[in-house]
């Protein structure tokens, strides 16, 4: 559905995980006790035999974003910080440059098509002869660079640049200002004309994917806003008001904060869509659930609040559908600092953490899978690896992860010499020195904070002095900047989450330069395994898939970071859509829906 | 007069500085920055600093301070973080949308409140007086998100009445329709608000009726022969209407601060949930704005108050 999904705020992404424990005593329909895959069977499609009718076609398809606050409404894709405003302007294509297989693999037949050349160490990006905004105009070579413009410049708002975009030739220079041009992207026919070559100092194997971090894959109109300073951009009418799109809609409308609504874009170079409106409305998650209920809506973009699966389940003229959630939570351990002179995680050899049988323990006296089974409500379970289920090809669905077994967990510390020593009621180091471990977790619903102390009841049992950071659940800012400080001493162990980009190479989260690898755990073989990810042999998918499971095979094994859950997005749709499908390989999927009658069934 | 209206401005102004300094003190001391909540691996630590610094985060606060008022003066109170907007346009949005439910709301409250008080107070100790006083008591004891939830359950989801979620519909277009949609979109939460927010209204009113009832004046004037409705429309109610006078400024600048829960529910755009947002995000730049606003129209809330009180009572007037 869509494929430029980027790398969420970690605040997104940590609200979405929490959410899923509102409801303590829900029945939950999944998760068995004693497996690791995904046990929850959710259809991305809803298969409606019905047949699409003229009265329905012409009647307005009511979306609804889940959100409690307004969305921010910038559509740039370039300089939109967060997933509301991608799925509120969503209709009109988010500007999307290819379209994508199931694994997100960038294939021909988009608005442009993409291809690499590892011999000449260049990206050629060829837009559609039809390729037209939706004033008419059309869509240039200089629309496909002018977003990395925008990314890089100094005076940028977006909060997209990483160095991994100075692989391309020409971009350090110009992200410093001292170039007014990116030297390494050129235009073969003319910045009016359709090819826009990319010139890399060296290729890699995630470029073959859509959401990698070096090539950007949505377009700006550059003829429609260069006259727009670019710090001012995100402020513009010409971005909030009267913006442009190049997908099967057209913005008719847009209430600041609130709502947007769409009807066909006549320049769409694909097939003309079926329904004539759309719109889509923020509604707060406490309402959502009655707004279906009323049949209100057709079905969420975004996923709905996990914790109100129980109910949604049960409407009888909706369907659920839904597919693994590109996010997972975590547990990190705190082995060391980050080197701010180096720019390099460092682990230190005494850390508190720093031995494997605890962490393991620390992970195997975890009772997860009772925990999800009780709280997920049906659609969150115990993940078993740090790569989610959303990428078939790359989770290792075999993995075990970490399945509760508390005579394991204390064999394990026995055996490394964490004893009760003295009658003591806890264990203390192998030295015989005293054990406290801190550990830290952000303030969230009642649920979740009573399976924090869940968690350390389980630690307890297992004869740890396991304390939280600063005796409660901490708020989120408050959390983030403790972790993020290049060497602290509050959190030995913490609980977070992560959403990751349609390309799951983990080095930016995980690499030894990595600031997001906020236990600054390092190793050879780490480093060696990512590098391995996306090396030249990695070209071959076999061998890249390889290297992803070894990598999370010895992620668990040395569990400096452990998985928590993962969990599904999903929505109800309404029994009147059809056509509906958010796998990724449906690239077209607002142009595909219709309706079968002109009101929710 | 004029000259304590003058007095009371000029005080305004170092309270206000003083209170911006506290309030820009405060906001920098809350862990977190305006990009902590935007942690995202692909966005480099260098470019994080580098936002930090073209957003001047990094200078000595008194700097920063410094800056802001110079700003100020100019018009200009910064852009948002969160929205990338100028923080001027952002409230004119939400403040819009906020004074319109907040004025209609006050205006049912003061309608519903004023004859109940009234009626109250002139029936005391009769069965009426018990039911008004019954239906105060009620609607103050019941948590006013309750009544949202329920109200919307009821009249929006349920019997399909009223618009459920924002301030006006995606669908309508130009100007008659949209100003009857956001109409349509603020009579529930408003008549909610209003019917549950008259207690203090209709109390204090029916108490000084009573009291106006019982005082000397009163006994005068029907000794005299004055007819009894003459004799509340020209004296009983002109006497009791004090107190609510006092409220009155701060009911007119209150209209801006939004209500967070009315807000939440109704998923409508407004300065609360501008407000809260602002310090979840440690959007520095609304908090600061937001704050001053407030304190300001507090400080005029209740000059305007006092001002109102001595046109009502010409004895509180000072010299």
């Amino acid at each position: 559905m869509s494929q430029t999904k980027k790398w969420l705020s970690a605040g997104v992404a940590v609200a979405a995980v929490l959410s899923l424990a509102a409801c303590s005593n829900s029945k939950s329909s999944s998760s068995s006790s004693n497996s690791t895959a995904t046990k929850i069977k959710m259809s991305p499609a809803y298969k409606n035999t019905a047949k699409a009718t003229k009265a329905g076609n012409n009647s307005t398809l009511k979306v609804a974003e889940v959100n409690d606050a307004p969305f921010e409404g910038i559509t740039s894709p370039t300089i939109a910080t967060n997933a509301e405003d991608s799925d509120v302007f969503a209709p009109g294509g988010s500007g999307s440059l290819f379209n994508v297989d199931n694994n997100y693999k960038i294939v021909d037949g988009g608005l442009a098509n993409l291809k690499l050349s590892r011999s000449a160490k260049t990206a050629t990006i060829t837009l559609r002869k039809n390729a037209k905004w939706s004033n008419g105009s059309k869509v240039t070579a200089k629309d496909v660079e002018y977003p990395y413009e925008i990314i890089a410049n100094k005076d940028t708002v977006s909060q997209q640049y990483s160095s991994d975009y100075e692989n391309i030739k020409g971009m350090a220079a110009y992200h410093a200002g001292t170039a007014k041009t990116i030297s390494g992207i050129t235009f073969p026919d003319g910045p009016n004309g359709s090819k826009v070559v990319i010139h890399f100092d060296h290729m890699t194997p995630a470029m073959q994917f859509s959401g990698n971090s070096f090539i950007w894959t949505t377009v700006e109109p550059y003829e429609y806003i260069k006259n727009v300073p670019i710090a001012k951009l995100a402020s513009a009418p010409q971005v909030r008001k009267n913006p442009i799109f190049t997908g099967p809609y057209k913005l008719d409308k847009v209430v600041q904060g609130e709502s947007t609504s769409w009807s066909p874009n006549k320049y769409y170079y694909g097939k003309k869509p079926n329904i004539k409106h759309i719109t889509i409305q923020v509604v707060s998650a406490n309402n959502i659930t009655a707004a279906l209920k009323a049949k209100k809506y057709d079905f969420t973009v975004g996923s709905a609040p996990s914790s109100q699966y129980p109910t949604l389940k049960k409407l009888k003229t909706y369907s659920i559908t839904g597919l693994p959630a590109m996010a997972y939570g975590y547990f990190g351990f705190n082995l060391g600092h980050y080197d701010t002179k180096t720019g390099k995680n460092v682990m230190d050899k005494n850390a508190k953490m720093g031995n494997k049988n605890l962490r393991q323990a620390m992970m195997y006296a975890l009772n997860l899978d009772a925990v999800y089974k009780k709280l997920g409500n049906g659609v969150a379970w115990r993940g078993n690896t740090l790569i989610p289920p959303i990428f078939k090809e790359y989770n290792d669905a075999k993995a075990k992860g970490f399945p509760y077994n508390m005579n394991k967990a204390k064999k394990l510390l026995d055996d490394a010499g964490y004893k009760k020593r003295n009658g003591s009621k806890w264990r203390s180091d192998p030295k015989g020195k005293k054990l406290v471990i801190y550990f830290g977790a952000m303030s969230s619903s009642a649920a979740t904070e009573a399976r924090y102390q869940n968690d350390l009841q389980q630690w307890h049992k297992l004869g740890l002095n396991v304390k939280m950071t600063s005796g409660k659940p901490m708020e989120m800012n408050s959390f983030y900047s403790t972790l993020q400080a290049p060497k602290q001493n509050k959190m030995d162990i913490f609980n977070a989450a992560w959403s990751t980009s349609s390309e799951p190479t983990p080095t930016q989260i995980y690499g030894e330069t990595a600031p997001y690898n906020m236990g600054h755990f390092v190793s050879k073989r780490n480093t060696q395994l990512m590098n391995n990810m996306n090396n030249s042999k990695a070209w071959n998918a076999k061998y890249r898939k390889n290297q992803f499971y070894k990598w999370q095979e010895y992620m668990n094994d040395q569990a400096a970071y452990a998985p928590d859950n993962f969990y599904m997005s999903y929505t109800p749709v309404n029994h009147r859509v059809k056509g509906y499908d958010t796998s990724a390989k449906n690239n077209n999927f607002w142009g595909g829906l219709s309706l079968t009658s002109a009101k929710q069934k | 007069m004029w000259k304590t209206i003058l007095r009371r401005v000029l005080i305004m102004i170092p309270e206000l500085v003083v209170l911006s300094v506290l309030v820009f003190l405060l906001a920098k001391m809350m862990p977190g920055d305006p990009f902590t909540g935007s942690i995202n691996p692909r966005l480099g630590q260098e470019q994080i600093h580098h936002l930090m610094r073209i957003n001047g985060l990094y200078d000595p606060w008194y700097q920063q301070y410094w800056n802001w008022v110079v700003h100020l003066f100019h018009g200009n109170l910064g852009t948002s973080y969160e929205y990338h907007e100028p923080v001027i346009d952002l409230i004119k949005q939400r403040g819009a949308n906020t004074l319109w439910l907040a004025f209609f709301t006050m205006i049912m409250t003061y309608a519903i409140g004023l004859p109940l008080g009234i009626y109250a107070g002139k029936h005391e100790g009769k069965l009426q007086d018990t039911l008004v006083q019954i239906y105060t008591y009620v609607t103050m004891a019941i948590p006013y998100f309750v009544v949202l939830v329920v109200g919307i359950w009821i009249f929006g989801y349920g019997l399909d009445i009223f618009p459920t979620t924002g301030s006006v519909s995606a669908q309508a277009n130009g100007f008659g329709p949209t100003l009857i949609s956001r109409l349509g979109h603020i009579i529930l939460p408003g008549m909610l608000g209003a019917l549950f927010g008259t207690v203090n209204i209709v109390q204090y009113l029916r108490s000084e009726v009573i009291d106006s009832k019982h005082s000397e004046y009163v006994k005068t004037v029907r000794s005299k022969g004055v007819p009894m409705g003459s004799i509340y429309r020209h004296h009983i109610f002109r006497n009791s209407l004090l107190p609510i006078a006092a409220f009155a400024g701060y009911s007119i600048t209150g209209l801006l601060g939004g209500s967070i829960f009315t807000e939440m529910v109704f998923s409508y755009p407004g300065m609360g949930l501008l407000f809260l947002n602002a310090i979840n995000f440690r959007d520095y730049t609304v908090i600061t704005a937001l704050v001053l606003l407030y304190g300001f129209l507090n400080l005029l809330g209740t000059l305007l108050s006092d001002i109102v009180l001595s046109i009502v009572d010409p004895r509180i007037r000072v010299s």
